[in-house]
């Protein structure tokens, strides 16, 4: 009895063992970008083509993407929909700019 | 038969009139006229601001327009900052290049040039600024360019603007090129960027002698005749276009990088706007 019983246990125990040892399945490589990311990096683009990109807004989007690098989704949308704000005003405010800056010329 | 004469004098009058009117297709346009007007109400713009300061005196900034300042900084000039620079600026000046020449071979006047820059090349279409002219000699005889913003770059700036004290700002705006790159600077000048949504005219124009915080803005006219600046802040010398840079970060607008054309047209415009002052560079700022 005793025999059969250690017989057993070892035909449970041998596939938990090694599972344990075994080396563990490759983890999928973290995410360097999403489509809110790309979203709001060709926004920049555009305001910088315009001249009017602001000051942080690349600097928001490296946030964005090392967020999302350590598998924090939600801060990295945060920031990526911050950014895309950012660029999306710094184009309207090139476009309002370009022709709209002789009204800026103080009056005398 | 009298109604048929009457008509045709009256087209013939109407045409005479048109022609006398219309202005021909290839006329020239006075481009320095039109910047002349320019200047004109800018500097009718300080004036009537500070109706007590005198127009020479807007090359000090800040200084012209507050007394307390003024003598802080009479007293800082009494042993400037940049003594030291400027006598670094000489020795790299008259320093032989590999080849034998130096700075000093490209400049005329022995280097007096202040006054000659910045000024429209009608040949490439751009302009050129004094350190562009420095460094494109530097390349041209072999030799590494200075890095823009400070250090060596505005050592030479600052010795050649030393010796060049008392010129007359006078660019020439004298083509549709030229005209073009003034009006790029020009809109420069004027427009609003940035997450603050602020140009240059709004602090340097409109809040000029006003308080900012604890610092008090400095009129734009006169802004470019006494760079390079040995900053406090920066606790060196520095070029404009580092003080550009500066002014862009601090409005949260991405700054363009040191002589790039937006920076060169700017100076230009500024530049012009100063038309009649004197250079009195290099100078020290808070």
């Amino acid at each position: 009895m005793k025999k059969v019983l250690s017989l057993l246990s070892m035909l449970v125990l041998t596939p938990s063992a090694s599972l344990l040892l075994a080396e563990p399945a490759p983890a999928a490589p973290a995410a360097s970008s999403s489509p809110l990311i790309e979203q709001a990096e060709a926004a920049r683009k555009e305001a910088d083509a315009l001249g009017y990109e602001w000051r942080d807004t690349a600097k928001i989007l490296d946030s964005a993407r090392e967020a999302l690098q350590r598998g924090d989704q939600a801060e990295s949308d945060k920031l990526a929909s911050k950014a895309l704000f950012q660029a999306r005003a710094g184009k309207a405010q090139g476009l309002y700019m370009a022709k709209n800056w002789k009204m800026m010329i103080p009056k005398n | 038969m009298k109604k048929t004469i009457q008509r045709g004098l009256f087209t013939g009058a109407l045409v005479l009139m048109t022609a006398m009117t219309a202005k021909p297709a290839n006329a020239a346009v006075n481009y320095q006229a039109l910047v002349d007007a320019d200047v004109k109400k800018f500097q009718g713009f300080f004036r009537k601001e500070f109706p007590d300061v005198k127009l020479e005196d807007f090359g000090n900034g800040v200084y012209a327009l507050d007394e307390d300042a003024r003598k802080q900084w009479k007293e800082m000039e009494e042993f400037p900052p940049y003594e030291l620079d400027v006598e670094a600026g000489k020795a790299l000046f008259n320093k032989p290049f590999a080849n034998g020449k130096s700075l000093a071979s490209c400049f005329p006047n022995g280097g007096a040039v202040r006054g000659m820059y910045p000024y429209f090349d009608e040949k490439r279409k751009e302009v050129v600024t004094l350190e562009m002219a420095i460094n494109e000699c530097r390349v041209a005889n072999g030799e590494k360019p200075y890095a823009w913003k400070k250090g060596d770059i505005a050592r030479v700036s600052a010795y050649i603007a030393s010796i060049s004290r008392g010129q007359k700002v006078d660019v020439k705006v004298k083509s549709k090129a030229a005209y073009d790159a003034y009006m790029k600077g020009k809109e420069m000048f004027y427009a609003k960027r940035g997450q603050l949504n602020m140009s240059c005219s709004g602090c340097h124009m409109e809040y000029a002698g006003r308080h900012l915080r604890a610092e008090i803005m400095s009129p734009a006219l006169g802004h470019t005749t006494h760079f390079p600046v040995f900053r406090s802040k920066w606790g060196e010398i520095g070029t404009l276009h580092r003080r550009y840079a500066g002014c862009n970060e601090n409005i949260g607008a991405k700054p363009f990088p040191a002589q790039s054309k937006e920076y060169r047209d700017l100076e230009f415009f500024q530049t012009v706007m100063s038309n009649g002052l004197k250079y009195n560079g290099p100078a020290s700022r808070k």
